[in-house]
């Protein structure tokens, strides 16, 4: 019976009763869409790192990470690579010299990290060639090739076919210099990355730093991210020596983003909900004081504090579940549309890419999170409802009846 | 007869610290099954006051009132309510229905909120619906029901679990002549075939000439009370 009177109940103002199921519809709406734009963006730039800068996993001398001294290389590392991509868990892997150097022009010069790689593998674990706007990737026509960013080809004014100077020191710690030729120019969506990173083949750069034949960096990309830490801890195993590290422990910034978005998407959250909150306890306060004789009635004839406070629970409810339905549908259409075409945020994308972020972003939606969504609206329209219930449950029946 | 009803030198005081209003000053009353009782008296008498403090709506300031024997006054929160669930059926001069619910489930309410089987429910609401001649309304709502058969109604539902005693507001206060009339020839009825307890309020004369006890409130004391003298507990004056 009170689910019927509380039911009934909602419907006596429609109008108003409608108001509040759109309020929670959009409060759905827009929370499952900031929350879909949140995970697209994270995943797009942990995705974009994963895939096109730290790889999966990656292995080296454990003193290698100190300082980057290229004395620290892995040993056997031939072999090793060899065993790995043999390894069915494993999409691509390389070998990589990577030394912090600097590169000089006649306009000047930049502090950089100078990537030796191979180039068939290198492209199949991060596809730099498809990221390249001009000029060609590792044509093979010289050892010196070298492939630099447009942002650091701007910022020491140089153009394609030209030459630079690279800087690092070898393995007996002495500086050595090379004259490159820059032989193609790329760009990715990370701004910081493009600036700090320049590539060259693996088979010259090694001789230069005195380790021919040799990596300081072996890469890996997994079919699936859920076999990181499967493969990482087989890979400790079998190689104990060596300092074996995931992602996320590469790039600890990147769970720290992680954390921050979750942060940043629990303040939104708790705006919506507030903003929901309110106007649930405007309406249902107002249906209270309008049927205050009524309620009055229902205490004289004998219905007791718990049936009328539930009755107002009951009434709450069915606003906040009325409007669930139109939310979920245009949230998760909305979602799915936008995953299909994309959000362009080609205006914006110079602040984007300076943190590393895509212009792009594919919004995704998980179903614990529709869950989730739905359980704070129907927890914040209970705990809406309390106010007007508690108002309810303060009218003494008598003064009710003659209001 | 029994007692249904006693009450001790009532007193009801509102404004106690600015200037005191006496609604009720030392009122003495004492009902037995079956009556058929009227509560007169010109606007702020204590008409209603009296009413809401027999019905457990209100408490008195000073006196106390057993109904069946147990002090309803000093009955609290919930207790109160579901004493008065059980014990009291009340008709009020307006919004006397649950605007949501259709005629037939307006009368099964009480029984609802005491649990009653559905089966029992079913045939008290019929029985009624067929006493009170609405059972072809049984599936209206309030909002598609005369005044008069709202308040029949709301009798229906007042006695559908067969209270100790019914409490009636002013009932006929919002009715056209005819409708007062069926009005009261139904409660006469049912006080007759059921043996239920009518104590109203009332300024209608009407009802005031249907009644076999009239009693007068005037500044919250009985004056007059026609009662046959052994039903009488105080004097007149209160």
């Amino acid at each position: 019976m009170l689910i019927k009177i509380a039911w009934r109940n909602i419907w006596r103002n429609k109008v108003r009763s409608l108001i509040i199921m759109m309020a929670v519809a959009s409060g759905l709406w827009s929370g499952f869409f900031l929350i879909a734009f949140y995970n697209g963006l994270i995943d797009q730039r942990i995705r974009s790192s994963i895939e096109s800068e730290i790889s999966h996993i990656q292995i080296h001398h454990p003193r290698f990470t100190d300082d980057y001294e290229v004395q620290y290389y892995i040993p056997s590392a031939e072999a090793i690579l060899e065993k790995i991509v043999k390894n069915p868990r494993v999409k691509a892997a390389a070998g990589r010299v990577v030394l912090k150097g600097m590169i000089s022009t006649t306009s000047g010069s930049s502090g950089i990290q100078i990537n030796g790689v191979m180039p068939r593998e290198e492209n199949q674990l991060t596809q730099i060639s498809s990221r390249l706007i001009t000029g060609k990737y590792f044509p093979g026509i010289r050892p010196n090739e070298m492939i630099i960013s447009e942002k650091l080809m701007k910022k020491l004014k140089l153009k394609l076919n030209a030459k630079a100077i690279l800087t690092f020191q070898d393995k007996d710690g002495n500086l050595a210099s090379s004259a490159f030729r820059i032989t193609g120019i790329y760009k990715t969506v990370n701004t910081p990355y493009d600036e700090m990173n320049v590539f060259t083949n693996i088979h010259y750069l090694d001789t230069l730093a005195g380790i021919s034949r040799q990596y300081d960096e072996i890469a890996l990309l997994l079919h699936s991210g859920k076999d990181v830490e499967t493969l990482k801890q087989q890979l400790r195993r079998e190689y104990p020596e060596l300092e074996i590290k995931s992602w996320i422990e590469i790039s600890p910034e990147m769970n720290l983003l992680v954390s921050t978005s979750d942060q940043a998407m629990a303040i939104y959250m708790i705006i919506i909900l507030l903003a929901l909150a309110f106007g649930i306890i405007n309406t249902m306060l107002m249906s209270v004081l309008e049927r205050t004789r009524e309620i009055g009635m229902l205490l004289a004839l004998g219905m007791n504090k718990m049936k009328v406070f539930t009755m107002i629970l009951l009434e709450t409810i069915f606003l906040a579940l009325a409007g669930s339905p139109i939310g979920v549908l245009a949230g998760v259409g909305t979602v799915v549309y936008a995953h299909r075409v994309g959000i362009n945020l080609e205006q914006f994308s110079g602040t984007y890419s300076s943190f590393g972020y895509s212009s792009l972003v594919y919004p995704v939606l998980e179903i614990q999170q529709i869950v989730m969504m739905l359980v704070m609206v129907m927890v914040t329209a209970i705990l809406a409802s309390l106010l007007p219930a508690r108002k309810a449950l303060g009218l003494h029946p008598a003064d009710a009846i003659r209001q | 007869m029994n007692t249904v009803i006693d009450a001790h030198d009532l007193v009801r005081i509102y404004d106690k610290k600015t200037i005191p209003v006496y609604a009720l000053n030392g009122v003495h009353l004492h009902i037995e099954r079956g009556e058929f009782t009227a509560i007169k008296g010109p606007s702020g008498s204590g008409k209603t006051t009296l009413l809401n403090i027999l019905g457990g709506l209100d408490k008195p300031t000073a006196g106390y009132v057993e109904i069946n024997g147990t002090n309803i006054t000093r009955l609290k929160g919930n207790e109160l309510i579901d004493f008065r669930l059980h014990n009291i059926g009340f008709v009020f001069q307006s919004y006397n229905l649950i605007p949501v619910l259709t005629a037939k489930e307006n009368i099964e309410f009480i029984m609802l909120l005491q649990k009653k089987p559905a089966k029992e429910r079913d045939v008290r609401v019929r029985e009624l619906l067929q006493q009170i001649g609405v059972a072809d309304k049984a599936n209206k709502r309030p909002s598609e029901l005369s005044g008069g058969q709202q308040q029949r109604v709301a009798v229906a539902r007042a006695l559908a679990t067969k209270p100790q005693f019914i409490l009636a507001d002013e009932p006929t206060a919002n009715l056209d002549s005819v409708s007062a009339g069926h009005l009261l020839d139904m409660m006469a009825q049912l006080n007759k075939e059921e043996n239920m307890t009518f104590i109203f309020s009332t300024h209608d004369q009407r009802v005031i000439e249907k009644a076999r006890r009239v009693i007068t409130l005037e500044d919250g004391k009985v004056v007059n009370d026609t009662a046959p003298a052994k039903l009488m507990h105080s004097s007149h004056s209160g």
